[in-house]
């Protein structure tokens, strides 16, 4: 596993540097903001980059799965819990937060699961447009099952969590914004072990590489597809919930920018590496937040596809993607 | 297939198949000559004539043109040269900004429409370019998602830009055609349906020429296999850049002729559900197969206007109740959705594949002709 | 399924109507029974007709329609579907009744959003598809300033009356951009509009939160749209002109899912209050909640316009206050029509015929359903066919000497189609109201003269309702 540690060693290192030039440019506060806003489109950009990688399918309803997630989380709260305020028993509100969380993902792991079966695998040997098309129905067909279930208008959603703040570096941070990094971060590095020491997780690693080989090697594709796809809609569905508590409303139309933005974090690290899909998740939001800070906020959708495209035209497969070769 | 090689006498069919593949430029034109004078009459007959009248269907057959128009420049990109994109609106957006700039009350200028088709192609296919010569050396997806950007920026550009784009507030009072003299008008649609019929017949033969060509065979073998062409000698940035160009070009005349007729222009017309709506017209329709992909743009764009915005008309003139208590115009994207993935697990290679593709397809271990994933070269 | 219970409510929401009417509505209480019966016709607003025995030659098979342009559908169903809902209480009120003059009245509802989003081509479309029904006399809508533009060369050009309940933007009708739009038939106008313009709106917000409130710094932001900027632009022009200052201004589009770090940047410099020029769906919601837990901003004023306005108590599902719960205290609107002339029996009869409160612009489409059938009732005497009663009701419309008696108040435009004595109603939350969710309370309304003046001096607060 010797690799494994040379992969993590660079990513790391940029990742540090990343970390100390932003919060100097930012400040304390907004670098709090930009880290929250890092973190749920890293969520999301992590399915959009294990999905690719694995099926190489650009999967256009990610973000709507995304936003489901919000609603389920929702839906859990308000109809299972009656929650409508602040839990402020502490012990209570962990609990809550962590049978909610684990509800949704489960629940988005399943439906990500059943859309896979229903609307990407019969396509698998298609041409390769024909899954997109699909995808983009599914798209429209999941916002529109919940626009018909929860209304077109925002919907609120309960904020469980304290709007306390505690004071640190100059700036005033509220505990929700801790718990969404912390809680991201603890994500991602159990998919990092999942992917990288299980069974499950090498036979993705394998399938991802070569379908093939890896079906002659007694993989079985389908399954692993599939847990690939759960996997995808549970994180999503995590970033959903946090995005819920964050934003206090939630609208049938937020996953599709969301998601835009996501896939382009997982473009800009190199899609298919999962590091990769975090960090620019993370850069994304940055960028977002600095053009806000220098007073440019219709600006920054240009800024963030602007800072895609540079990065692209000097690395043609994203931050940390692997230079391919002419692999044709 | 080649039915001239037969000895006994060829079906009709077959001796128009070879006629028409012999004369190809006077088939089109024929064609849509054919279909120029049919579709009106058509839609005299019941039950059409009954749904609304004749001019309302010339007029949604002269916007329909703009799609079709559109797929067929988005296939020369996507269906015949293999190359993801997913922001195909943008320049739709610059043609049609173009002709706001060049005649419109706003700016104080008023070119006339006939050379701004021109201007408005050329503009956009030089936009093209300059956005395909750094990007185009990308492979498939990461192509893609800088396209979509593309699509993303564009549009924000006309939106942020107000000094000069007046903004969110869009353009208006944009002039019209004239002919000679004759002004096209908005309660007239006739001339705008000729108009648009000859400009189709003109591209597609452009089109067709193009696709027989020498470049039309090398974008084709980029397609197939981007290194097998390159060492075949095959310039594949310029093959690649031309396509780019001229799939920018056909957007940049859609953009000109649909601003004449709307005499509006505001930058939320252009979003990716514009690139996206292209994109399915294209791989429904075919990928590749010029007239496969115009009829397809056809069909989605008779569901997107007509079909699923009468839903409710149709369902109160079954007389069923429980139908007639359902508002479908709420569900219409819901039903778009399922019809999206119903038509691509039916037809997964579109309505009318390419016969080309056909081939390929049916030629057992082939890939199936897009961005090749190594992958799915496998599973075949 | 709504609209399945749609007989049964409206003859509920009638009853309802009937009972509270105090006030001289536009419905003309037209012959009751039989279409064909030989009740005599009543007066009707604004002007007496001649009795009509049965639906003249202009109600052909007895029916007419109005049309309506509205995007009810995606993400702006919540825009397009309380407005027409506004058209049909109005209908199925008159058609209780017997119609107008014994003619019954339908609709014809167009969708004008393309893939959930307004479209400025599929409206035209749209409006091709009215002018071609000759039984639609007068259209509803469309919603937005951007479709207008696409729409009005075609209503100019056939004579077909638009008028729309939420369009704001001061090109759409004041010279000389508005003139553009009017090119095919320059002297008859066929377009009106019952809101006051962005030009009336963002100043009067602006002097309220100047004057009355005392705030001399602000900080603006818009949501990108039409509607958002230019109401953003005149308050700002405004403000700067009483003498205070903008600290910042920013544009987010509907897209933004974090305002926090705009707040943030906003913050530090301290304003004393916040102006969302935009409306609640397109993100001011969002922004008002997430601009409440950013520090230095919990308890300024925030102030919007109709958009952000909406009248709907806590509680009401898509409402302002509704989404920005606690965060919706000292928030302060605008509303651009009367207060104390609005028809109080509009309310209820929306709330028992759909269930819900009306949107921010149900009653301004129910007051331009108001204005089409009192013209209709005007140039009945003279209409021959469908198409001179659809010139009468255009011709009647647009005549600044009318005057229409609505659920907005009394009507009357000038020769842009402009409201000649346009009102702003201005309105704090108290969340203490509605069982402490929340609600809108009145508290003063200014008259201006006209849309390109400003203050005609400002009204005396008047009591609270």
């Amino acid at each position: 596993m010797s690799v494994d540690l040379r992969g993590i060693a660079r990513p790391l290192g940029i990742g540090v540097v990343a970390l100390i030039v932003e919060y100097l440019l930012l400040g304390t506060q907004q670098f709090a903001n930009a880290m929250t806003l890092g973190a749920i489109y890293a969520l999301i950009a992590l399915g959009y980059t294990m999905v690719y990688g694995i099926v190489e399918l650009i999967n256009f309803a990610h973000g709507d799965i995304f936003m489901v997630g919000s609603f389920l989380a929702m839906w859990i709260m308000t109809t299972i819990f009656g929650l409508t305020g602040p839990v402020t028993n502490l012990l209570n509100l962990v609990g809550l937060l962590a049978i909610v969380m684990l509800a949704t993902m489960v629940g988005m792991g399943v439906i990500g699961m059943f859309i896979e079966r229903v609307a990407y695998r019969p396509l698998r040997h298609a041409p390769r447009l024909a899954p997109l098309i699909t995808a983009i129905g599914v798209s429209f067909i999941l916002q529109n099952v919940i626009a018909s279930l929860f209304g077109p208008s925002p919907v609120n959603f309960p904020q469980i969590v304290p709007a306390d703040k505690f004071a640190i570096l100059g700036g005033r941070i509220a505990y929700l914004n801790l718990f969404i990094v912390i809680m991201a971060i603890v994500l991602m590095v159990a998919l990092q072990i999942f992917v990288g020491r299980t069974r499950l997780g090498r036979a993705m690693r394998s399938t991802a590489q070569d379908r093939e080989a890896a079906e002659l090697m007694g993989v079985d594709i389908n399954q692993t597809i599939a847990i690939t796809f759960f996997i995808a809609a549970a994180l999503a569905g995590a970033g959903g919930m946090v995005q819920g508590l964050y934003a206090g409303s939630i609208k049938f139309d937020l996953g599709f920018f969301v998601g835009l933005k996501a896939f382009t974090a997982a473009v800009l690290g190199g899609i298919g590496n999962t590091t990769g899909a975090a960090i620019g998740g993370f850069v994304i939001a940055f960028v977002e937040v600095y053009a806000t800070v220098l007073g440019y906020t219709q600006w920054s959708e240009v800024a963030v596809f602007s800072v895609l495209i540079l990065v692209l035209v000097f690395r043609p497969s994203g931050l940390l993607g692997q230079q391919l070769g002419e692999r044709a | 297939m080649t039915a001239v090689s037969l000895p006994q006498a060829p079906s009709a069919w077959q001796r128009f198949r070879s006629t028409s593949r012999s004369h190809r430029s006077i088939t089109i034109l024929v064609g849509w000559a054919l279909i120029a004078v049919i579709l009106p009459v058509i839609v005299m007959i019941p039950p059409l004539s009954t749904f609304q009248p004749e001019s309302l269907w010339i007029d949604g057959f002269a916007n329909a043109g703009v799609f079709i128009l559109l797929a067929m420049g988005l296939n020369v990109v996507v269906g015949l040269a293999g190359l993801l994109d997913l922001g195909y609106a943008a320049f739709f957006a610059i043609g049609s900004y173009v002709y706001a700039f060049g005649a419109s009350p706003f700016t104080a200028t008023q070119i006339p429409f006939w050379p701004m088709l021109l201007v408005g192609a050329v503009i956009a296919a030089t936009l093209g370019l300059l956005l395909g010569a750094p990007t185009l050396r990308l492979r498939g997806d990461y192509l893609a998602i800088v396209t979509l950007g593309f699509g993303e920026i564009v549009p924000a550009i006309f939106l942020n830009a107000s000094d000069l784009t007046k903004g969110t507030n869009g353009i208006g009072g944009i002039y019209k055609p004239e002919l000679f003299g004759f002004k096209f008008t908005l309660e007239n649609p006739v001339p705008y349906y000729v108009t648009m019929i000859g400009i189709l017949a003109v591209t597609m033969i452009l089109l067709y020429r193009l696709q027989a060509s020498r470049l039309g065979r090398a974008w084709m073998a980029i397609r197939e296999d981007e290194l097998a062409a390159a060492s075949s000698g095959i310039n594949t940035i310029t093959t690649k850049l031309l396509a780019f160009a001229l799939g920018a070009s056909t957007a940049g005349l859609a953009g000109v002729f649909a601003t004449s007729k709307l005499t509006f222009v505001g930058p939320g017309q252009f979003g990716f559900q514009v690139s996206f709506t292209v994109l399915a017209m294209v791989v429904l329709g075919g990928m590749g197969n010029i007239w496969g992909v115009a009829t397809g743009a056809f069909v989605i764009y008779t569901i997107q206007a007509v079909v699923l915005k009468e839903l409710n008309q149709f369902f109160q003139a079954l007389h069923v109740p429980i139908l007639q208590s359902i508002d479908f115009v709420q569900y219409q994207y819901l039903l778009y959705g399922v019809a999206l993935v119903a038509m691509m697990l039916l037809r997964p290679e579109g309505l009318f594949p390419s016969s080309r593709r056909r081939e390929e397809l049916h030629a057992a271990s082939d890939e199936v002709g897009e961005v090749p994933p190594p992958t799915e070269a496998l599973d075949q | 399924m709504k609209y399945g219970r749609l007989g049964a409510l409206g003859v509920g929401a009638v009853l309802i109507f009937a009972a509270c009417s105090s006030t001289a509505t536009t419905a003309p209480a037209a012959s009751t029974g039989g279409g064909a019966s030989t009740a005599p016709a009543s007066t009707a607003p604004g002007g007496s007709v001649g009795a009509v025995g049965s639906p003249g030659a202009w109600c052909v098979g007895g029916t007419v329609k109005i049309g309506t342009e509205l995007p009810m559908s995606g993400g702006e169903t919540a825009n397009g579907v309380p407005t027409a809902n506004g058209v049909k209480l109005l209908i199925a009120q008159l058609n209780a009744k017997g119609g107008v003059l014994g003619c019954k009245l339908d609709i014809n509802v167009q969708d004008d959003a393309l893939n959930g989003v307004h479209d400025p081509q599929t409206g035209a479309k749209n409006m091709q598809t009215l002018v071609a029904d000759a039984a639609v006399i007068g259209v509803v809508g469309p919603f937005n300033s951007g479709v207008a533009k696409a729409e009005i060369p075609i209503s100019n050009g056939a004579g077909l009356l638009q008028c729309s309940p939420a369009n704001t933007n001061n090109g759409v009708t004041q010279p000389p951009e508005g003139d553009q739009y009017r090119s095919a038939h320059p002297d008859k106008i066929a377009y009106i509009r019952t809101a006051s313009p962005d030009s009336i709106q963002g100043p009067s917000a602006a002097d309220y939160l100047y004057k009355d409130l005392g705030k001399t710094t602000v900080y603006v932001i818009d949501d990108t749209e039409t509607f958002g900027v230019g109401v953003g632009d005149s308050f700002v022009a405004e403000f700067k002109k009483l003498g205070g200052t903008v600290v910042k201004r920013d544009s987010a589009p509907k897209s933004t899912t974090d305002y926090t770090p705009l707040f943030t940047a906003a913050a530090a410099l301290n304003p004393q209050g916040v102006y969302l020029a935009g409306t609640t769906p397109t993100g001011m919601g969002l922004a008002l909640k997430q601009g409440r837990t950013v520090a230095g901003l919990e308890t300024i004023p925030f102030v919007g316009p109709d958009g952000v306005a909406d009248l709907g108590p806590g509680g009401t599902q898509g409402a302002t206050i509704t989404i920005a719960g606690a965060a919706a205290a000292n928030v302060y609107g605008t509303v651009g029509s009367a207060h104390d002339l609005k028809d109080n029996t509009f309310v209820p009869a929306y709330t028992a015929m759909f269930g819900g409160a009306p949107g921010a612009y149900s009653s301004g489409a129910y007051a331009c359903a108001q204005i089409i059938v009192a013209s209709l009732t005007k140039a009945a005497a003279t209409a021959t066919d469908l198409a001179s009663a659809r010139e009468g009701v255009r011709a009647n419309a647009v005549n600044s000497a009318n005057t229409f008696d609505t659920a907005l108040g009394s009507l009357s435009f000038d020769k842009y189609g402009d409201n000649t004595k346009p009102f702003i109603s201005f309105y704090k939350t108290d969340m203490t109201l509605a069982g402490g969710k929340g609600d809108w309370t009145f508290v003063k309304q200014e008259s201006f003269t006209d849309p390109n003046a400003g203050p005609a001096g400002s009204a005396a607060p008047s009591s609270s309702p």
